[in-house]
């Protein structure tokens, strides 16, 4: 991008400059004097966050293969960038041509947390466009969304003219196409509302009318405008030959995740009871190995990364795994590329991969067993026994691992104390696993327990179930650091507030939007930052709209409710989900996907073939 | 050892010295050049550059150390890496060459002083520079610090330009070397009247003790 001599005045004045200049390599220039459709890839979180995105490199790359089209990248400034631009009044711009964002066609928001919703409202304010859908009047400035939190969109409804509903590799494009047509055309922005709700995925929310009884729950939800009643959403087909980023952008300046990142399979086989991704990436579609080796090369010789990572959201269920890792590590290990492999799981860890890996670089290994105790476990249908983790703790330890961090929740349905004591008892039975296996004691070990505060998320099976109170998950949490008297183990425990606003959004509905908007326009933003993050602001905003954040958070909803979210259709049935809550409650564990198939529905989403569990 | 000669400009010059190595290593993987890496157990592949530059500064005389395995014909890295480059960086040259680093003595700069109200008089500037010493406070190790930076400069011009001055300097590169940044923070401390409101600087040539360009 052409630098302003405002922002070249700013830029000694503020950390990692870099950030905010644009031209790294691999970055995409057109001449925008030919292109037709203007998109601005905004990304509610900061550049180095948002760098580390895959979802963000695939879309870049997709919504800039029509020739007419140019989506350029624009990420929420730190607070020093942000104070000196509103000092200079320089609004927000797209990084690969400098332009501010207020002349752009499209603004695509990428959600993929709650607590981004303020950033994303706070971006609107520095590029100087109204937050609101029906403060923007013309066809430009058009604000979609998409992203993991999209399946209830209900809290950013008055802001967002549409929603892109799952995945967007295709029906991104078939939105641009038919903008292109309606800006060719002169359309007005109703009548491109009114045809793009008819592309399937894409939800309107202002044609949509949410009536509520007398105790605050929804009455009835009318569609207008040919809108259709429920928004099913949108997969990639053919996930094997989906778009892979390999050219992509290599950031100039350190980013979190700076390496090569392999999507190996979307969705998952397990069922855990309280993992919205579980559910809402069904149906399981895998790429095949050669795919998958095919793309490495080409990512790491186009990049010249030295880090590859397998991404999923549970690695070691990719059916072909041992296949696929002796492929890569023989690639990799002559070049000293450096294999990662997040998202295991402690019961299928195969021992002579663990062997290659440590050739390849010792790192810490990860566990999430969610719960401390097996029964509460089977609630959560964790399907993972004690046996299994020490297990491979064990063959990790002899393998020469020094180090494991151990995942859990607090406030799980159930939850007694004797479950929350149940974790300090399995980090010590690891680490007593380690005493008697660890192959280089003189290095020590290092368990590290973290718990979070558990938020009910929709469509899961315990999307009608309260959250605990912030002042019990205290307790709890509490509890458990009294409980763990080890050096070896250290336990990250946190404050509530953040998870507990949490359960706000998640189940939140169009009422929560005011709360949304009293926080940014007070100063809100980057609200998943400790740095930024301000209590008292949530709940001076909640006060302020008359909104209880209990009846979001602390309510056991009703099983024949109308929830928010239901306007939205991510295939999974609810007949299903409440299925899977009956049996949680009964301590009966689901058997995973390739076991059994569940009938969740999510192949229906499919047009031809079948779930690939 | 092998030298490459390249240019920082425009948005590169907003680039850290730290990811400037991380970005040639990746640079020279993705151009297909082999070079050597580091011993130990997390081997890099090795280079250096020579006299960090300031973030913020440009430069068309950096020089970044490594070494070509397999016979690699260096007069052709350049072409190879240009096109594998962020926006703003561009190798103009490579060579082989056993002049130590610490031979690199002078540093040939342009600093641009912005004006937005109207430029002084060049005389007057100059005359600051003219003085027998001059005191600016440095960030050292200990704390802020006065240095004389007098004797670490060896030329100094300056003349009207269109954005306001120019000032041309020849400064001593290092040991101690001289931040052509300081020569602003002199005007702030001792011309108040005659300090920017902005000022660029351009690293124009590196040269040894003699004068003569450092390769």
């Amino acid at each position: 991008m052409k630098l302003t001599s405002k922002l070249e005045r700013i830029l000694p004045r503020v950390q990692k400059p870099a950030r905010y200049t644009g031209g790294e390599y691999g970055q995409i220039l057109k001449d925008k004097s030919r292109i037709e459709v203007r998109v601005a890839f905004c990304f509610p979180d900061t550049y180095e966050i948002g760098m580390s995105n895959l979802g963000l490199r695939i879309l870049y790359g997709t919504m800039n293969q029509p020739d007419w089209c140019w989506c350029e990248r624009s990420f929420t400034p730190w607070g020093d960038m942000d104070e000196q631009m509103t000092a200079a009044g320089l609004p927000l711009y797209a990084l690969e041509s400098g332009d501010p964002l207020a002349e752009f066609d499209l603004l695509a928001f990428s959600l993929g947390y709650e607590m981004s919703y303020t950033s994303m409202l706070h971006m609107l304010q520095l590029a100087g466009i109204p937050l609101r859908s029906e403060q923007r009047h013309g066809l430009n400035q058009m604000v979609f969304a998409g992203g993991t939190c999209t399946c209830n969109p209900e809290p950013l409804a008055p802001f967002v003219d549409f929603f892109v509903i799952g995945e967007g590799e295709e029906l991104n494009t078939e939105v641009l196409t038919l903008y292109r047509q309606a800006k060719a055309e002169g359309w007005d922005k109703t009548r491109f509302l009114e045809a793009a709700c008819r592309i399937p995925g894409v939800y309107v929310p202002a044609f949509y009318d949410v009536r509520y009884g007398a105790d605050g729950t929804i009455v009835s939800v009318t569609p207008s405008h040919g809108a259709p009643q429920r928004v099913q959403k949108r997969i990639v087909q053919d996930f094997d030959q989906a778009y892979f980023p390999a050219h992509t952008i290599i950031p100039s300046t350190e980013v979190i995740y700076d390496r090569t990142t392999l999507e190996l399979f979307r969705g998952c086989i397990r069922g855990c009871r309280f993992c919205q991704a579980g559910f809402t990436y069904r149906p399981i579609r895998a790429r095949r190995p050669e795919t998958l080796v095919q793309q490495a090369i080409t990512a790491l010789e186009c990049s010249g990364y030295q880090e590859m990572t397998l991404s999923s959201l549970s690695t070691s269920d990719y059916k072909p795994l041992a296949e696929l890792m002796t492929r890569l590590l023989d690639y990799c290990d002559p070049r000293k590329i450096n294999l990662s492999l997040p998202s295991l799981r402690a019961d299928n860890f195969p021992e002579e991969l663990a062997e290659r890996l440590k050739a390849v670089r010792m790192s810490s290994l990860t566990f999430a067993p969610e719960a401390g105790t097996q029964r509460l476990r089977d609630v959560i249908n964790k399907n993972l026994t004690e046996d299994e983790i020490l297990t491979t703790c064990q063959t990790a330890f002899s393998g020469g691992w020094n180090a494991v961090k151990l995942y859990f929740m607090l406030g799980l349905p159930t939850e007694t104390d004797e479950d929350v004591l149940g974790i300090a008892e399995l980090a010590k039975k690891v680490l007593h696993t380690w005493r008697t296996y660890g192959s280089n004691k003189k290095r020590g070990v290092r368990i590290t327990v973290s718990t979070s505060y558990f938020v009910p998320k929709p469509d899961t099976p315990f999307q009608w179930q309260a959250q605990i109170s912030p002042e019990e998950f205290t307790r709890r949490q509490r509890l458990l650091r009294e409980a763990i008297d080890s050096k070896a183990i250290t336990y990250n425990w946190h404050e509530p507030d953040v998870s507990y606003l949490e359960a706000v959004l998640a189940r939140g509905d169009r009422r929560v939007a005011p709360v949304l908007e009293y926080v940014a326009q007070h100063g809100g933003k980057l609200d998943s930052w400790s740095e930024y993050f301000d209590n008292q602001r949530w709940m001076d905003a909640l006060a302020a709209c008359g909104v209880d954040p209990d009846y979001y958070a602390a309510r056991d909803w009703g099983e024949d409710e109308i929830l928010p979210w239901d306007v939205i259709d991510v295939g999974i049935r609810k007949s299903f989900l409440l299925r899977e809550r009956r049996r949680a409650h009964e301590g009966v564990t689901s058997p995973d996907c390739r076991h059994q198939c569940g009938g969740c529905g999510a192949s229906c989403l499919l047009r031809e073939g079948t779930c690939d569990a | 050892m092998h030298r490459l000669l390249y240019e920082k400009t425009g948005n590169a010059r907003w680039i850290s010295q730290l990811d400037m190595i991380r970005l040639f290593q990746r640079a020279f993987l993705r151009a297909g050049i082999a070079i050597k890496h580091s011993e130990g157990y997390h081997p890099h592949a090795y280079v250096s550059i020579a006299l960090p530059l300031p973030v913020g500064q440009e430069s068309r005389c950096e020089l970044l150390d490594f070494a070509a395995v397999d016979g690699t014909p260096l007069s052709g890295i350049p072409a190879r890496l240009n096109p594998v480059l962020p926006e703003g960086l561009r190798a103009l040259d490579c060579f082989e060459s056993s002049r130590k680093i610490r031979d690199l003595a002078l540093l040939r700069a342009q600093i641009t002083l912005e004006y937005d109200h109207g430029a002084p008089a060049p005389e007057q500037v100059a005359a600051l520079f003219a003085q027998p010493a001059l005191l600016v406070e440095k960030k050292t190790k200990n704390g802020p610090a006065q240095v004389d930076i007098r004797p670490l400069i060896r030329e100094l011009t300056v003349q009207p330009c269109a954005d306001g001055l120019l000032l041309q300097a020849l400064l001593c590169a290092q040991n101690p070397g001289l931040n052509p940044e300081l020569l602003t923070a002199a005007l702030r401390a001792h011309l108040p009247a005659c300090a920017p409101d902005f000022a660029r600087v351009m690293r124009l040539e590196v040269l040894d003790a003699a004068g003569e360009p450092f390769r």
